[in-house]
């Protein structure tokens, strides 16, 4: 199966490895991975603050960067949804209202690709460590993937899961409301590393970048012994302890 | 009596022409809903196990519920006055009390006790507030109960007086067994076929599913607060 | 604003919000045990989608066809004898209702818990032009209205306050000389209200749903505080905003049900009543009089909007419940006396952009209230809607941040803008770079070093290593 990849701008610039574990995890699953070069941003931090129509260039440059894609995958569920959301930005803008749409069908989530599409619920990872998982809110709520990720960690060989508490509230990230409510978002991000404290978990888990990117910011700023992993590089790994 | 309306017309035209029309339809059909689940809800129970339900339920709402057969009501309903504290009872005026063989109770055996029992009079008008606000029990008739939320449904008329379930500091509701019915759903919908069959609609119509309460200082439950502080709901077993 | 609250700018409310440890405890607590008792409450119902898709459906049908329910509505309470006000205007309304106080020379008014009379900040108004006392009668209403403090929640109005707050204000006012205890402080305004009730010349109560179908009132307490302040002074006005009806009972039965699921996580609450006009022929207690005030204060313009979806909300307070946002700054944050997510997008509608223009950035779209919501209002659209509007149609956006949306319009939509950007990210940041971390940050990237670190860029690009990687270079 061909699959392209759009690996969102985060990971391009700053979390490379997120890139290479889920290329590297694609590919034992069968796939051939293209990596569309025209690919930049989804657009998702400019339309989210009201710049609608400056998003919309974003946008069509990644309608473009895709069309030809038969099945378009990403490592975030924020990003994912982005794509998904374009169906509706377009419905109304006769030129690009079909692309998208066809965009929007053809856009999975890492985990709801290699679950729902590929009907794998075993990668035939090993990891020893004890995990707990961050539910991201667009990857939950808005795009809908609950289980997939969570079926996925469960048959990891020596894996043992804890349960994050109010593990599907938000982290505090919001995109430009982390730089725009800080205060708020500082509350939001402490409460969400207080819980993972609790769980006494070594790893917390996600598959967000820009969640785990807030997460870790703030776990490393308040000197929290916890160590913040994209479920691709846990899904990738096939020692018993994984190397970032 | 007629009321009156004001300022309509500048109104209902502000909102047609929200609604991108020059005036409000004259008629609107109801339509069919997409979904109905109320319906489904405890549907197809016996009224047994309907009973089941309302009496779990009571035990979530600080509500004493007691079962009786109907020979059994008078003394059950001495001993859950006595229990209560006894009189002064304000009670409806209602001849189901006589239908259930309370009035032996209600005029003979109470009094002789020194149990003061009123019963809701129109005729004394005001009179029947001061009585009902020295209450120390109000006793009052369900006509459609709902298991599900251990509901009494109350109707308000001449002799059935509002504040007789709310002034005194214990209720007690008489509940026939036949009056019990899922939910509020039976309830809305036994209401609208009265009207439609020309019934006049009560002033005040009560739903009242247990004492009343509050949490508003930190959260905390409170039980009893305007209304009654305890109440106790008698099932009679007439089926 | 009559719905305003404070005078404080934006980030100071949010600030004392965030400082205020005992709200924040109690809001968190509320918030923990609220959504909890709702989800048990749904998952007993075990088909809460379809209850969503019905009441959704049923209130959409209601404001699609709002001028013809409102007029059936008013002909059938005027049918049973009650009064019916049409009001434009908050200050129609104050002034109707001031009038009626007026001539029934009225000393005392009892009122139970509503947030339109709060909206229209009626109280105030008639202590001023009717001289007459106005008596909250829901016991967190009653709390704030001894200090003249306001609502905090739309559910549960007193929660920002201790108990011992509470013992110091009924101290102060009334010579209490009780515990802290929530018991004995409600029996307390339970022995100092049942002497309003009985004394008060007006009942004045919000209104949960309107009946059309047979112009009644349906409120909704746990206290039977409505019920009393209706059933024993003279007069009865309810006020209602425009949009909370419904065609029949049957479909109050299913919003009232919802309602409280919602709110609460309760099957009913403790009272549910229905008020059709004045007291019947011979009844002995009950209004002689009833009138009903419908307003609408800025609804009629966001009907047919596409804000419309607001006036589908039921006052549930669910999204308050839940939302992060909301939890850490509390009900004052919001400025308005509709807090929570409901009151990010609705404060600014009534309320204008001036005064709340950034309630719909303070959220992080995380959608959670989306997810509760009973009617299935898309808040976290409509607060993406509102962004939409402020930005583009309003222009009130920082120069410097669109100066900089500007630029990432360009640098992620021109491959080559990007190419050679995120090329020279690592060496452009590399002064503020130890490690790979950023600590301290500048421009933007300030607000966010100030409590996180930020990743330093790649020298190599996930794409560089796609790309030698295809090349054969790894």
């Amino acid at each position: 199966m061909k699959i392209s990849l759009f690996a969102t701008c985060i990971v391009d610039m700053f979390q490379t490895n997120v890139g290479k574990a889920t290329v590297e995890l694609l590919e034992h699953l069968g796939c051939e991975v293209i990596f569309p070069n025209g690919q930049i941003c989804c657009g998702q931090p400019a339309y989210n603050s009201g710049y609608v129509k400056d998003a919309k260039e974003a946008m069509k440059n990644m309608i473009t960067a895709f069309d030809d894609a038969e099945y378009v995958v990403c490592p975030s569920g924020s990003c994912a949804y982005m794509f998904r959301e374009y169906e509706k930005v377009f419905a109304d803008d006769r030129q690009w209202a079909a692309r998208a749409k066809r965009l929007a069908e053809k856009t999975y989530e890492l985990t709801q690709f290699i679950v729902d599409v590929l009907g794998i619920t075993d990668v035939g990872a090993s990891f020893n460590g004890k995990v707990t998982y961050h539910m991201s809110c667009h990857m939950t709520r808005l795009l809908g993937v609950k289980s997939a990720p969570l079926t996925l960690l469960e048959n990891v060989k020596g894996l043992t899961y804890t349960e994050l508490p109010n593990k599907t509230t938000c982290c505090g990230f919001g995109g430009t409301f982390s730089v725009k409510m800080t205060p708020i978002s500082e509350q939001m991000v402490d409460e969400k590393v207080q819980h993972i404290i609790e769980t006494g978990a070594k790893y917390i888990v996600g598959a967000d970048e820009g969640c785990l990117m807030n997460i870790r910011g703030r776990a490393e700023r308040l000197g929290a012994h916890v160590q913040v992993l994209h479920i691709a590089e846990i899904l990738n790994s096939r020692n018993a302890e994984v190397h970032v | 009596m007629k009321g009156t309306i004001q300022n309509r017309e500048s109104f209902i035209r502000q909102l047609s022409s929200r609604l991108q029309r020059s005036a409000a339809p004259k008629h609107v059909e109801r339509p069919q809903w997409g979904y109905t689940p109320q319906h489904k809800t405890l549907q197809n129970l016996s009224q047994d196990e309907l009973l089941a339900v309302l009496q779990k339920q009571c035990t979530r709402i600080n509500t004493n519920c007691i079962v009786t057969s109907s020979a059994d009501l008078a003394t059950t309903m001495e001993k859950v006055i006595t229990d209560n504290g006894g009189g002064p009872i304000m009670a409806w005026q209602d001849e189901r009390f006589d239908a259930y063989g309370l009035t032996s109770l209600f005029t003979q055996t109470l009094p002789e006790k020194q149990i003061e029992l009123h019963t809701w009079d129109p005729a004394v008008g005001r009179e029947n507030i001061a009585l009902v606000e020295k209450a120390n029990i109000g006793i009052t008739i369900s006509d459609i109960t709902l298991a599900e939320s251990g509901t009494a449904v109350l109707f308000s008329n001449p002799n059935h007086g509002r504040t007789v379930s709310f002034l005194p500091t214990k209720s007690i509701i008489l509940i026939p067994k036949s009056s019990i019915v899922p939910r509020m759903t039976q309830a809305a919908m036994q209401i609208r076929e009265r009207l439609q069959n020309g019934e006049t609609l009560a002033s005040c119509i009560n739903f009242i599913s247990g004492p009343s309460n509050s949490a508003d200082i930190e959260m905390i439950l409170v039980v009893g607060v305007h209304g009654p502080m305890y109440m106790t709901y008698i099932i009679i077993d007439d089926l | 604003m009559p719905m305003k609250v404070g005078d404080e700018p934006f980030n100071n409310r949010v600030g004392e919000g965030i400082q205020n440890t005992f709200m924040r405890s109690a809001v968190s607590g509320a918030q923990d045990r609220l959504e909890k008792n709702r989800q048990l409450a749904v998952e007993e119902l075990s088909n809460w989608e379809e209850w969503r898709s019905l009441g959704e459906e049923i209130r959409q049908h209601v404001l699609a066809n709002l001028d013809y329910y409102l007029t059936q509505l008013s002909d059938q309470v005027a049918a049973r004898g009650g009064h019916v006000f049409f009001a434009a205007s908050a200050e129609d309304a104050r002034a109707y209702i001031a009038n009626v106080a007026k001539e029934k020379q009225a000393k005392k008014i009892v009122k139970s818990k509503s947030m339109v009379t709060e909206e229209i900040d009626l109280n105030h108004y008639l202590e001023k032009h009717v001289g007459c006392s106005v008596v909250e009668t829901d016991l967190g209403e009653y709390i704030l209205q001894l200090d003249d403090d306001l609502p905090s929640h739309i559910v549960a109005p007193a929660l920002h306050r201790k108990k011992e707050q509470v013992q110091e204000s009924f101290q102060r006012h009334h010579q209490y000389e009780g515990s802290e205890r929530p018991e004995e402080l409600t029996k307390h305004a339970r022995k100092m209200l049942r002497d309003d009730y009985l004394t008060a010349d007006i009942g004045i109560t919000g209104c949960n749903f309107a009946v059309a179908e047979t112009g009644s009132v349906c409120i909704v307490t746990n206290e039977g505080n409505a019920d009393l302040s209706t059933a024993l002074p003279k007069t009865q006005i309810t006020v209602m905003g425009m949009e909370r009806l419904v065609p029949t009972f049957e479909e109050l039965e299913v919003l009232v049900n919802m309602l409280t699921r919602s709110a609460v996580g309760q099957k009913l609450p403790s009272y549910v009543t229905v008020l059709s006009g004045p007291r019947q022929e011979g009844d002995v207690d009950g209004p002689e009089e009833f009138h009903l005030v419908i307003v609408d204060n800025g609804r009629s313009e966001i009907l047919g909007s596409e804000f419309q979806s607001i006036l589908q909300c039921i006052r549930c307070g669910a999204c308050a419940n839940i939302c992060p946002v909301y939890r850490h700054v509390g009900g004052h944050s919001y400025g308005s006396i509709y807090s929570g997510p409901i009151g990010a997008v609705l404060s600014p509608l009534l309320g204008g952009y001036d005064e709340y223009k950034e309630l719909p950035f303070a959220s992080t779209l995380c959608g959670a209230c989306t997810d509760v919501c009973p009617v299935k209002i898309p808040l976290h659209e409509l607060l993406h809607k509102h962004r939409q509007t402020i930005v583009e149609k309003e222009g009130r956006a920082p120069i410097s941040e669109r100066f900089l949306m500007s630029i990432f319009g360009m640098g992620s939509s021109s491959s080559g803008m990007y190419k050679f950007g995120s090329k020279v990210a690592s060496s452009a940041l590399k002064p503020l770079t130890k490690g790979d971390h950023i600590s301290k940050g500048v421009g933007p990237l300030k607000n966010w070093t100030d409590i996180r670190e930020f990743p330093a860029p790649k020298k190599e690009r996930f794409r560089d290593w796609f790309d030698n990687r295809q090349k054969g270079d790894h």
